[in-house]
């Protein structure tokens, strides 16, 4: 029996082979790059890591950033890395890129009245993005992420300011840690008079490009149906994203206990606009309107997530204290006030 | 946190694959002799299709059934399985066969830089062509993820057989696209590699 079906499943086999042998007339499409903005810093390709300490640290900071998961439950507290929402490790432009951002910083905050480094900016990420606890200031993991956004950008002006070839230099920790937008940040005299301090904090590709207000405004109703044809074939549709067996998130949560908080960037309504509008679907095998990603971002940030960690018991006083802007936090919305029952914050081990 | 994870955590090792291999439906065995007894597919006759996700395999058949994915054999084998309650019998009976075992599956992040083009579109992509890594969605070393399909240990005729028809517009169903979009921007030469690569990634068996 068994070898009368192998017989006749190779006899089979053959005849699909044959059916489907046809000849290659399609033309080869050429893998050229997109006609890139020359515009945009090109950081170098990472194979230009030198294999130095500081190289190393390097790596860390890239490895870090893209597998964010190996510091759960120190640091980070829910399901997210970094690359989540700083596609391609970083480096795409209007994809909130490191390069970018390294320049831009130590930066003058209204909010907090405050220069703010680079550090602190990082840190700031663990603490909302993450649902977590920020390393240190002057931890292994702070001073990594820096030196790998370091030597983004400066492999990138290097090459822009015909230093190609040249390795990037090395930097102590505290100008590592502080940003490069200082007087002081050490920069190859030809950089320092091509980007002067005053250029460094507007770099073309920085942050996810703004879009109009919305003809109307954003609707979570609307949002819902963009949500089911675009977005939950990988999201889920409850918005807890996939696992894999392993039992380790693959596509993240948008909202819920592993999500971002409260209190990151991206529970704004405009700020996750931008961002989807710009990035997702993932791939962008289909392309959303500007209403629909103005709609999503609503419906996506209509759902309870983790507590804002700057709560300190009234809702109240921290939305009008923290919440100026567009979100549905301390707002009643679907008949239940958000921030009311949101999932604990800071979670990580010992908390 | 802890309200759901437990929770999600539960259901993701209920779904492993390999939690219990199930005894074979008297439908699956035609279908053994060409995807092999333990599920693994025959080189250049058919895909392996064990581990792969129950769901996933199910729709497959509607897409040969529908005539969006076109291959003679597989179309008229889908026939006899059209019966939804066969249909699932048959797909969980393969989904819960244990796949070709990669030791230590490699996420994204782990290694910073490649000498193979393929292994850095598989844990890097090519964003200039707005292609993501592989493994974002198919899974550290590409073990597959829910509906994202394993291409560890995967027959290598077949992984390139199936760019190839998406490129050439051969196969179609695959949600919003997202995998044609893709397969449409590889050159043969990165397709070749990609199979290469996936096919070869268990190394030992089992
Ligand atoms: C959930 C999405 C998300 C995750 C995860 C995330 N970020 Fe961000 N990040 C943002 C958003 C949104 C902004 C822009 C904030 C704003 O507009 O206020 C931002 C801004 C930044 C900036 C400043 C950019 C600039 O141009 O000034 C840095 C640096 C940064 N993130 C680093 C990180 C690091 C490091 C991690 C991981 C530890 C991380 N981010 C994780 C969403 C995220
Ligand atoms: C093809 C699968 C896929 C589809 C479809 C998709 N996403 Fe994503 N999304 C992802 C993946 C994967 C990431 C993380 C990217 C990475 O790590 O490189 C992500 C990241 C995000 C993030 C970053 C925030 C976070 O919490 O990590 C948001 C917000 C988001 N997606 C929203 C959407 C919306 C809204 C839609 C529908 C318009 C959508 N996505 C469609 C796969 C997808
Ligand atoms: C005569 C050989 C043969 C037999 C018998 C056969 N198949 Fe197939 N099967 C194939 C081939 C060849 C393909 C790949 C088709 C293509 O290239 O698209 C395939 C593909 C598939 C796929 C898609 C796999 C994927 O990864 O997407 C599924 C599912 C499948 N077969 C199920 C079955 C089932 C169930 C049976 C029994 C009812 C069966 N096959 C019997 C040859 C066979
Ligand atoms: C945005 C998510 C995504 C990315 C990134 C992605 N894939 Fe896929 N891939 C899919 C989905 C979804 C399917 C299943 C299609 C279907 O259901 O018909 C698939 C199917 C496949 C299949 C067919 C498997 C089978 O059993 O028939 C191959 C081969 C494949 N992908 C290769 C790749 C390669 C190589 C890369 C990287 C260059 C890649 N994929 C990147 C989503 C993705």
């Amino acid at each position: 029996m068994k070898t009368i079906l192998s017989l006749l499943a190779i006899s089979f086999a053959s005849s699909v082979f044959a059916a489907n042998e046809l000849p290659d007339r399609q033309t080869e499409l050429p893998a050229v790059k997109k006609a890139m903005d020359t515009d945009y810093l090109q950081p170098r390709s990472l194979d230009q890591v030198p294999e130095t300490e500081f190289g190393k640290m390097v790596k860390l900071g890239y490895s870090l950033f893209v597998d964010s998961q190996q510091m759960r439950g120190e640091f980070v507290g829910n399901d997210q890395n970094c690359v989540n929402c700083h596609m391609q490790a970083g480096q795409k432009a209007n994809a909130a890129p490191l390069w970018a951002a390294y320049s831009a910083y130590p930066a003058y905050r209204k909010k907090n009245d405050k220069v703010n480094s680079y550090a602190e900016r990082i840190q700031g990420c663990f603490t909302y993005s993450m649902n977590g606890v920020p390393p240190t200031y002057d931890s292994e993991e702070i001073k990594a992420l820096s030196a790998y956004s370091y030597w983004m950008m400066m492999g990138g002006l290097m090459d822009r300011h015909g230093m190609k070839g040249q390795a990037v230099p090395e930097v102590s920790a505290k100008h590592l840690q502080a940003g490069a937008k200082g007087a002081d940040f050490p920069f190859p005299d030809k950089i320092t008079k091509a980007f002067p301090v005053e250029d460094r904090s507007s770099l073309k590709g920085r942050g996810y490009p703004k879009l109009a207000q919305p003809e109307q405004t954003p609707s979570i109703e609307r949002g819902s149906d963009v949500y089911s044809a675009y977005c939950s074939t990988c999201h889920s549709a409850d918005g807890q994203g996939i696992r894999g067996n392993d039992g380790r998130s693959y596509i993240p949560p948008l909202w819920g206990a592993s999500a971002y908080n409260w209190g990151a960037g991206m529970h704004r309504i405009n700020t996750a606009a931008y961002f989807i509008y710009e990035n997702m679907p993932l791939g962008k095998s289909a392309t959303l309107t500007k209403q629909q990603a103005w709609d999503v971002a609503a419906y996506v940030n209509s759902h309870e997530r983790p507590q804002d960690p700057r709560f300190k018991g009234d809702l109240q006083e921290n939305r009008d204290k923290y919440h100026n802007h567009q979100g549905y936090y301390g707002q009643e919305t679907n008949g239940k006030l958000l921030g009311k029952d949101s999932y604990p914050s800071a979670t990580v081990d010992g908390q | 946190m802890l309200k759901r994870l437990p929770v999600l955590m539960f259901g993701a090792l209920l779904a492993s694959p390999s939690a219990f291999a199930q005894d074979m439906p008297p439908t699956a065995a035609v279908c053994s002799g060409c995807h092999g007894q333990n599920g693994w597919g025959l080189a250049n006759v058919a895909p392996m299709l064990a581990g792969l996700d129950a769901g996933y395999l199910s729709q497959q058949i509607d897409l040969f059934l529908t005539g969006k994915r076109k291959d003679p054999i597989m179309t008229a084998m889908s026939a006899t399985v059209s019966d939804p309650a066969i249909r699932k019998q048959v797909s969980e009976y393969y989904a819960s066969l244990p796949a070709p075992k990669v030791a230590k599956p490699e996420q994204r992040g782990d290694r910073v830089s490649f000498t193979s083009a393929a292994e850095k579109l598989a844990y890097q992509g090519d964003w200039d062509r707005n292609i993501p890594a592989c493994a974002t969605c198919h899974g550290p070393s590409g073990v597959g993820v829910d509906h994202f399909p394993r291409l560890a240990g995967q027959q290598e005729y077949y992984l390139a057989k199936q760019l190839n028809d998406w490129k050439q517009g051969k196969r179609s169903g695959d949600p919003l696209n997202m995998m044609s979009h893709i397969a449409v921007q590889l050159t043969t030469d990165e397709i070749k590699g990609l199979a290469g690569f996936f096919s070869t990634l268990p190394s030992g068996g089992q």
